[in-house]
């Protein structure tokens, strides 16, 4: 291991290092063994990111002002970055386990998919942080601690770990999460201190239990330490100013059904009950009863009281007695069976259309 | 001996042939029972057993279901009877054959009607060559359908131009000078324009029914149109009108109880429909055949039971200048100017000037504009109207957007196109392209009725609606058929498909990357067809 | 995608401090243009402050054509200055043959014109300008508005500054409000034309982002007003709804939010004034915008402007000392031009906001 730090300008008079020029340099200074970095950016992307010391055990450190998007983009456990100052968007993209402190502002979506590690904010995030969060149970929960407040749309599709936001210096604010915050999140928790509002209404808020109470405990002194801010350590810890948001599980319809929404709520016997007496009973297919299309009539005249008609009828809906043949209309659909099968003409269908009165 | 003449009608003829098969068949009777047309019958028949030799053939009486062959009771092929059958014995065969047309003319002197919608789509669809192809990738992001929030409402009623808002600025804060047209923000997909009479009481009280449920329950802002046949008045006042377009055409029919009714009315309708003409038979007035007159239908509409023939036009309209100083004044009048009052016309090489017209109207009382397309649906027209008038909706609706952009006035008057929509099955990929193409909305009847169980279709099946024998109790007046409805089945079933509707116009929007509708976004649309991007202005591919 | 900025001061600045402003942001955009429009101008320009200003780039042609029309309508050249070309070897531009600012006197018939005529005259004769040269591919005319300076060309930000000797301070050129943009519309072609920002009439517009309601602008736009043309970038239609918002309907500038990203019904039916945004939203429907944008701006007394898309979906912030206000895309330029300003004043605004810097460089923010 190298001791010495590497100091890197990334701007001599008006020419600017590349992102690429500045880190390909800084990995080579890696390979060499050197792992504390100091560096001037100028707007350079992803500094610090997927890099791990020769000695996998060192750690690196990466101290840097004015850096680009994606600091500590897919940063690595033993990895820990201070920005002094503010940082553009994506701070920590996808990190997976570094330590990232940001001693000024981030820009929008700061901790976007972070899977590990922690990031630590000492001014405001952006529009969209915390989006994509998500834990892999293989590895620690990755935490996303700001000391203000973050812009709206925050913690889209959250799917996983932690982000505490203390709503430090917000009392001219309506709300420390922006508006429509948390649309789509699935998992994970939030610890909140301040006023929200427009909150997804896919989402509980609740008070914290004892568990989420030992958490930020233990989790504030390291945060504020590493912000040099630990006399903020009793105003922050009042737990009746804190409130956690977690996920609700999926909701099952709840919708009442359109016949109960008839029955409650629409016009009593419908909207045609000055004409017509609707029970709204259906009738099945086919029908017997009042619900026949066709309709048998016996007529003696011919008869010869053979019993063709009352054997044949599938619905076992014709009786006789005293050679008088009757149909049961609650068993007769109206097949038209018994007239095709008399031998002498005894039965005519009728197919009137009964109009309703 | 038995003979047939060549001229009587025969199966052949027929559009549909009953295939059977006598050793599934149980004699149930459920077949027969279940035909509303009478279209089949069992009779028994006589068959020769051959003989074995020794003795004499005999003879033996055998039961079977058998077609019918005459004009009033041919097959319409709507299938009820297979169905109803337990055993999968008999069923519903198209005869490609078919002289039934012919033969109708020749026999009866008559030109021949039916409902339903027309079966000659040979131009095929264009809305189904054209695709959504600007898809929101690196620079415009996508949203997420499930998730992020859209707004799907459109204006509905008379919008001006900024300059003639005549908005002022005093202390800090805009006012309004002056009382502006009425302007109403509704879902941009308008359901009904079907009217008591054509359907059955409980199908047009399950579209009320589903309309109310949608605006009160399922937070879908849909407005539903009477249709010319009049309003319930009990609907009309209840606090659910506010959801009701009030249709007035060339009948007239139930306005006088619209009139009586006003002043225990407690809430406004939502708009005022003129209905000129319709796409399925355009230049044809409504023809409601007396067969589905019904006592409540002639009360509500104040005419006996008789065919009835609405005017092609309104009697005293015979310009447009006359349309909108007359009509569009007094409709205006009759709520205050405080209703949106639109116009629907069938789509025709004339849509434009129209369109033009109506928007140089110095009054601001044209609240709409509805186009309906040829391949919409009626509940009885001449054949002839059907397959043979009409024009297509889609370069119609394209023209009059087209038309307003020349004249930097899109926007103005709403455009709702309609005609034959979701008839491949997707009706949110219909509105949605005709959104892009420049429509504010579209409407839809037909396809209402097929999602409360209509089983008819465009090559032919059933579209009986004109003889009031509708197997589905839907386009029907009698008791039994329209018990056949379950009223809150086909509600629910409507509600249903407007909510997969909503989510599906949701899936299109998101990826274009628009959270309120992308009304004249032709840049989104691409077609394959060369003619069409042609036509339409959008882009070709390949 | 684009990277902006916007910078107004008490005091002058060169246009380096543009260049410096948008250097570190140079990951976020594509090297591939400068420009930047200067207003309210000190140096060479400070005496000449209400006579218009022709800022075009054009072949010799061209160049005699344009001093051809201006000569007819009667203007007289006052003031002609060009940048020093510094032609060093290896550097990435395109450059034009000439590069013309000129201060022209009113013609005799406008010497007791209202300011409107004057405006009038202004935009049409600019119209004029830019369509004859086009006819034959002569040139640019980008402003010709008092107190106005554009510059526009094709290349590396950095060598055009070199080129146009932009990294060496000095009094000759200077303004109190400038605003910048590194990149050409790659979208489409490489058009000068469609490089931010963009000026009509007194208002100047640039933004980051993508307009996908831009047919529907453009379609309404073409025939509200007659300097609405071009369309050869998707922003110039930002340009034209702020320029008909504010001076043709005469609203204030606050109802530019609400028509390109109207608020959402629930929001607007909780408001007093909902008839009036429902109305707006109704009548101006075809002027929204529903894409991703960060929209900066001035107005024609100078003042500043920001505003976002309605998802607030790119990023920008402002930061300010007591003789400066900046808005940028990203945070990394203020921290190389504004070094020593307090970060925590810093304002990042939302979805919701417009921010106006007035002249006397107060920031107010207006939620819609």
């Amino acid at each position: 291991m190298n001791k010495e730090k590497v100091i890197i300008k990334t701007l001599i008079d008006n020419n600017r290092m590349s992102t690429q020029e500045l880190l390909q340099l800084i990995n080579e200074k890696i390979k060499e063994g050197y792992t504390d970095f100091d560096i001037e950016a100028c707007g350079q992307h992803n500094i610090g990111g997927s890099s791990w010391a020769k000695d996998r055990n060192d750690i690196l450190t990466f101290k840097i002002t004015n850096p680009g998007q994606r600091v500590g983009a897919m940063a690595l456990a033993h990895t820990k970055i201070i920005v002094e100052g503010s940082a553009p968007a994506d701070v920590g993209w996808l990190n997976s386990g570094a330590k990232i402190v940001v001693n000024g502002d981030c820009g929008d979506t700061a901790a976007h998919c972070a899977a590990g590690g922690k990031i630590y904010v000492s001014g405001r995030v952006g529009t969209r942080s915390g989006a994509l969060m998500k834990h892999d149970p293989k590895f620690d929960l990755p935490e996303f601690w700001v000391l203000k407040n973050t812009g709206s749309f925050g913690f889209e599709f959250m799917g996983g770990g932690i982000a505490v936001i203390c709503g430090w210096d917000c009392d001219k604010l309506d709300s420390v999460l922006g508006s429509r915050s948390c649309v789509g999140m699935v998992g994970g928790t939030i610890y909140v201190r301040g006023p929200i509002k427009n909150i997804a209404p896919s989402v509980y808020v609740r008070s914290l239990e004892d568990s989420d109470i030992e958490f930020l405990k233990n989790g504030m002194v390291d945060f504020l330490k590493e912000l040099n801010k630990s006399d903020l350590y009793d105003s922050l810890t009042k737990w009746e100013e804190w409130k956690k948001i977690v996920p609700l599980p999926n909701k099952k319809n709840d919708k009442i059904s359109v016949k109960e929404f008839r029955e409650k709520y629409w016009i009593e016997n419908g909207i045609f009950g000055d004409f017509i007496k609707d029970d709204f009973k259906v009738f099945p297919l086919p029908a017997s009863g009042e619900g026949r299309i066709h309709i048998p009539h016996w007529n003696s005249t011919n008869c010869v009281d053979c019993k063709i008609c009352l054997n044949n009828c599938p619905q076992e809906a014709i009786t006789t007695g005293n050679k008088v043949y009757s149909v049961l209309d609650d068993k007769c659909i109206g097949c038209g069976i018994c007239e095709a099968v008399c031998p002498k003409g005894c039965w005519t269908i009728i197919s009137e259309r009964k109009e309703i009165m | 001996m038995e003979t047939v003449n060549i001229n009587q009608l025969h199966l052949d003829d027929l559009p549909w042939i009953i295939e059977y098969d006598e050793t599934k068949c149980i004699q149930c009777g459920k077949c027969t029972a279940a035909c509303s047309f009478g279209a089949i019958k069992p009779v028994v028949e006589k068959r020769r057993k051959l003989s074995g030799g020794l003795t004499k053939p005999s003879f033996e009486k055998v039961l079977v279901i058998k077609q019918q062959i005459s004009f009033e009771h041919h097959c319409r092929g709507c299938g009820m009877c297979s169905r109803v059958c337990p055993n999968g014995a008999i069923r519903a065969i198209r005869n490609t054959d078919d002289r039934y047309s012919v033969r109708y003319r020749a026999a009866k002197a008559e030109s021949l009607k039916k409902g339903g919608r027309s079966n000659l789509n040979t131009e095929g669809r264009t809305l189904d060559k054209i695709k959504i192809g600007r898809i929101s990738q690196m620079t415009d992001p996508s949203l997420d359908a499930a998730r992020h929030k859209f707004e799907l409402l459109t204006p509905f009623g008379r919008v001006l131009s900024a300059d003639k808002l005549n908005l002022h600025f005093e202390n800090g804060k805009m006012g309004v000078q002056k009382q502006l047209p009425p302007n109403r923000w509704i879902y941009p997909i308008l359901m009904g324009d079907m009217s008591i009479g054509a359907i059955s009481w409980r199908m047009w009280e399950a579209m009320a029914i589903a309309t109310a449920y949608l605006n009160e329950v399922a937070g879908i802002p849909v407005r539903m149109c009477t249709g010319e046949g009049g309003i319930p008045v009990r609907l009309l006042k209840s606090k659910y009108v506010k959801y009701m377009i009030l249709q007035i055409a060339s009948g007239h029919f139930g306005w006088n109880r619209i009139i009586q009714a006003m002043p225990d009315m407690i809430e406004d309708p939502a708009g005022i429909l003129i209905k000129i003409g319709q796409g399925a038979k355009p230049g044809d007035g409504g023809l409601l055949m007396a067969s589905k007159v019904a006592k409540y239908v002639q009360e509500i509409r104040g005419v006996p039971k008789a065919d009835l023939l609405s005017p092609p036009t309104h009697q005293g309209l015979y310009s447009i200048e006359e349309s909108v100083q007359k009509m569009f004044l007094s409709m205006n009048a009759a709520f205050n100017f405080k209703v949106p009052v639109a116009i629907k016309v069938a789509a025709s090489v004339t849509s434009v000037s129209v369109y033009n017209n109506l928007l140089r109207d110095p009054y601001n009382i044209v609240g709409g504009f509805f186009i309906d397309g040829l391949a919409g649906g009626t509940g009885a027209a001449h054949e002839i109207s059907l397959d043979h008038t009409g024009h297509p909706i889609t370069s119609k609706l394209r023209d009059c957007y087209l038309a307003a952009v020349h004249q930097g006035r899109q926007g103005e008057i709403p455009l709702f196109a309609g005609g034959g929509l979701g008839q491949t099955g997707s009706f949110a990929a219909d509105a949605f392209k005709l959104i892009c193409l420049g429509a504010n909305g579209v409407f839809t009847g037909r396809l209402l009725l097929e999602i409360a169980g209509c089983i008819g279709n465009v090559t032919g099946k059933c579209n009986a609606c004109n003889t009031g024998l509708c197997p589905a109790g839907i386009a029907t007046q009698d008791v039994c058929l329209t018990k056949r409805l379950d009223i809150d089945k086909a509600a629910q079933n409507i509600v249903n498909y407007f909510i997969a509707t909503d989510m599906e116009l949701k899936k299109l929007m998101g990826p274009v990357g628009n959270s309120t509708l992308p009304i004249g976004r032709s840049d989104a649309l691409i077609t394959v067809d060369k003619h069409i991007s042609n036509r339409l202005d959008i882009q070709y591919v390949c | 995608m684009c990277r902006i900025g916007a910078i107004k001061s008490k005091k002058y600045l060169h246009p380096s401090i543009a260049l410096k402003l948008m250097r570190s942001q140079q990951k976020g955009h594509d090297n591939s243009g400068f420009a930047f429009v200067m207003q309210d101008l000190g140096g060479i320009f400070g005496a000449y402050k209400n006579l218009p200003i022709l800022s075009m780039a054009a072949t010799v042609e061209g160049t005699r054509r344009a001093e051809d029309i201006l000569h007819d309508l009667g203007f007289t050249r006052v003031l002609q200055w060009a940048p020093e070309i510094h032609n060093e070897k290896g550097l990435k531009i395109e450059p034009m043959p000439n590069y013309i600012f000129e201060a022209f006197q009113y013609p005799k018939s406008h010497k007791y014109a209202t300011d409107e005529e004057k405006e009038e005259l202004l935009v049409d004769t600019g119209l004029l300008l830019r369509s004859e040269l086009e006819k034959d591919n002569l040139g640019y005319m980008y402003s010709f508005w008092p107190d106005v300076l554009t510059l526009k060309e094709i290349g590396s930000p950095k060598d055009i500054g070199t080129y146009f000797g932009l990294w060496e301070e000095n009094e000759e050129l200077c303004a109190k409000v400038i605003t910048a943009q590194c990149r050409q519309n790659t979208n489409y072609d490489i058009v000068r034309y469609a490089a931010h920002p963009f000026f009509l009439d007194g208002y100047t517009i640039l933004a980051n982002g993508e307009n996908t309601f831009f047919e529907k602008n453009r379609d309404y736009q073409r025939s509200l007003y007659k300097g609405y043309i071009g369309f050869e970038s998707d922003s110039q239609c930002f340009l034209y709804t702020l320029h008909y918002i504010n001076k043709l309907l005469k609203w204030p500038v606050q109802y530019f939010k609400h028509t390109i990203t109207p608020l959402a019904f629930e929001e607007i039916l909780e408001r007093p004034d909902k008839d009036i945004l429902l109305r707006i939203k109704a009548s101006l429907s075809h002027l929204e915008i529903n894409g991703p944008n960060t929209i900066l701006g001035v107005l024609p007394d100078s003042q500043m402007l920001c505003v976002c898309d309605s998802k607030k979906l790119r990023p920008v912030v402002i930061g300010q000392t007591d003789e400066t206000v900046i808005m940028t895309s990203e945070v990394t330029g203020l921290n190389d031009v504004l070094a020593d300003r307090d970060c925590s004043k810093d304002i990042y605004p939302d979805e919701k906001e417009t921010v106006i810097v007035t002249n006397d460089l107060t920031v107010e923010r207006w939620k819609q």
